[in-house]
């Protein structure tokens, strides 16, 4: 700071990119994450992928249908909405992210085709599409966020990795909850290895969002700023709630479940891990609009 | 400067220039500019922010104007998922805003915090370097109504465009977030780091001059 001042602007925008799209990533997050732990525990497990080949569509379109009406429900022209495939600009991983999630909704429905009709055949010949639609459906917003010159910390480089881990955790968070609420029918080995899978993602994504964010040299006087914000500012509460219920507390409720075979532990930790989730994804977006870019 | 040109390249690359030492703070620029875009209240394709520097009585006031800087590597085209803003074959970064879809991305991208949503048509918006009189061979409105002629408009292609004249005579040519490789068009010249960073100075709440708005909780009709 140089003593000085603005002592005439005008009001700058604040937050633009709000709520709705922290739900946003926390809804596509669940239907990604249980889609790609649903088929590894298909493949794993063949005894077993009746709850699974139920689940993973079911949980997917419910979950990509909430992103998919947040996202279109925050567009101030929503009814252009189709504009994004007559006019697609593929540069923008906007777009990209929106072709890659219609291609993903069409799996999940052939899916569940799979799933009422009984014909297992059908989601086996589309899981390696599924797969790979799915992973891109998880990373593309970390393309957004890189796109996003302005807002710096959104440029992370682990940005990719940090989504992942997030589907990681959303995906066995809602698997075991999923399990839990319907009295416990996966077989103990896999109840603990969705634990398993639950404390990992929780444990490596804690480990990079502390390391990146109070660890690592900040690149820029903006992103040291964001820091500041996320730490002791506004969005302090969204971050720091979502670092306990995202990552410690699960930690700590699935290694009891694990460890003591109590396994209602397990459901808390990823009660807790789904409702943290969506505040520390909050936390990350809000941050860095709070700052004045001019 | 490196150029994003389009195959067979740019017939002229327009870009501006302002002289800080030449402003006052009269915003009539800004005025001009709302004037001939009908930009709605609340919103602005140019303004012109104080900084107040020093204690009294070692004070010193700093005036400066603000607007898209049509970079040559434009993360706001990049992002725009419908190509609504687009390059003109003269190095204007142009909104369609009868394609703009209203989702912000290019808020987000944007570095200069140029780009808005306006209120009434719910689309983005910018300063287009008023393309529409360019396109008819006149002047953009803020460098006419200028008193001062601190605002220089032209082709920076051409070596013999007063813009480009001024950018050969002057040492002291800065351009705002150089290190974010968006090369833009719009150069300051006799700045200084707490007239173009945002973050050299404090944004303090409610007792600015004319104002105790500091940000804007509602953007656009959504």
């Amino acid at each position: 700071m140089l003593g000085a001042e603005v002592t005439f602007d005008v009001a700058l925008p604040k937050i633009v990119w709000g709520w709705l799209v922290s739900t946003n990533m926390w809804a596509k997050s669940i239907a990604t994450g249980t889609f790609l732990l649903g088929l590894y525990f298909i493949k794993k497990y063949p005894e077993q992928d009746s709850f699974f080949r139920k689940w993973v569509p079911i949980l997917g379109l419910i979950f990509i249908g909430i992103t998919l009406l947040v996202t279109v429900l925050d567009l101030h022209h929503m009814f252009r909405f189709w504009k994004i495939f007559a006019f697609a600009h593929f540069t923008s991983a906007v777009t990209l992210g929106a072709w890659v999630v219609s291609g993903f909704v069409i799996i999940l429905l052939i899916a569940f085709w799979s799933w009422v009709t009984g014909n297992k055949k059908l989601f086996d010949k589309v899981m390696i599409p599924g797969f790979i639609l799915a992973f891109f459906a998880t990373i593309y917003t970390a393309g957004i966020m890189g796109e996003a010159t302005g807002r710096e910390v959104w440029v992370f480089p682990s940005e990719m990795i940090s989504m992942l881990l997030s589907a990681m955790i959303a995906g066995s968070a809602a698997f075991l909850i999923v399990d839990a609420i319907y009295g416990k029918v996966l077989k103990e080995n896999v109840r603990r290895e969705l634990g398993y899978i639950l404390f990992g993602s929780a444990g490596i994504a804690a480990a990079m969002f502390i390391g990146e964010l109070f660890f690592a040299k900040m690149h820029s006087e903006f992103a040291y700023k964001v820091v500041e914000q996320l730490a002791f500012g506004e969005v302090a509460p969204f971050f720091w709630g979502g670092m306990f219920l995202t990552f410690i507390i699960p930690m700590i409720l699935v290694g009891i479940a694990n460890e003591n075979r109590k396994y209602h532990y397990a459901f808390l930790g990823a009660l807790s891990a789904i409702v943290g989730l969506w505040l520390i994804k909050h936390a990350w977006l809000i941050a860095p609009q709070t700052l004045p870019l001019s | 400067m490196k150029s994003i040109k389009p195959l067979g390249g740019w017939p002229m690359r327009l870009g501006f220039l302002v002289d800080l030492s030449r402003c006052m703070g009269c915003m009539a620029c800004a005025v001009s500019c709302k004037a001939e875009n009908n930009v709605p209240l609340h919103s602005w394709r140019l303004r012109v922010k104080y900084i107040d520097q020093g204690e009294f009585p070692n004070t010193k006031r700093h005036f400066v104007p603000l607007r898209c800087n049509h970079c040559d590597n434009a993360p706001c085209e990049r992002i725009c998922p419908v190509s609504a803003l687009h390059y003109l074959p003269n190095g204007i970064v142009n909104v369609d805003h009868d394609r703009c879809i209203g989702c912000a991305s290019c808020m987000m991208a944007c570095p200069y915090n140029a780009i808005y949503l306006d209120p009434i048509t719910n689309s983005a918006d910018k300063c287009t370097y008023c393309a529409h009189r360019i396109e008819v061979g006149m002047m953009p409105a803020c460098v006419v109504a200028c008193p001062t002629h601190a605002n220089i408009f032209g082709d920076l292609d051409d070596p013999e465009s007063e813009i480009s004249k001024y950018l050969q005579q002057h040492r002291d040519v800065m351009v705002r977030k150089p290190e974010l490789n968006t090369h833009p068009k719009h150069f300051y010249v006799r700045g200084s780091t707490v007239a173009l960073d945002p973050l050299a100075s404090e944004r303090p709440e409610g007792y600015t001059l004319f104002t105790e708005v500091k940000f804007l909780d509602h953007i656009g009709g959504n």
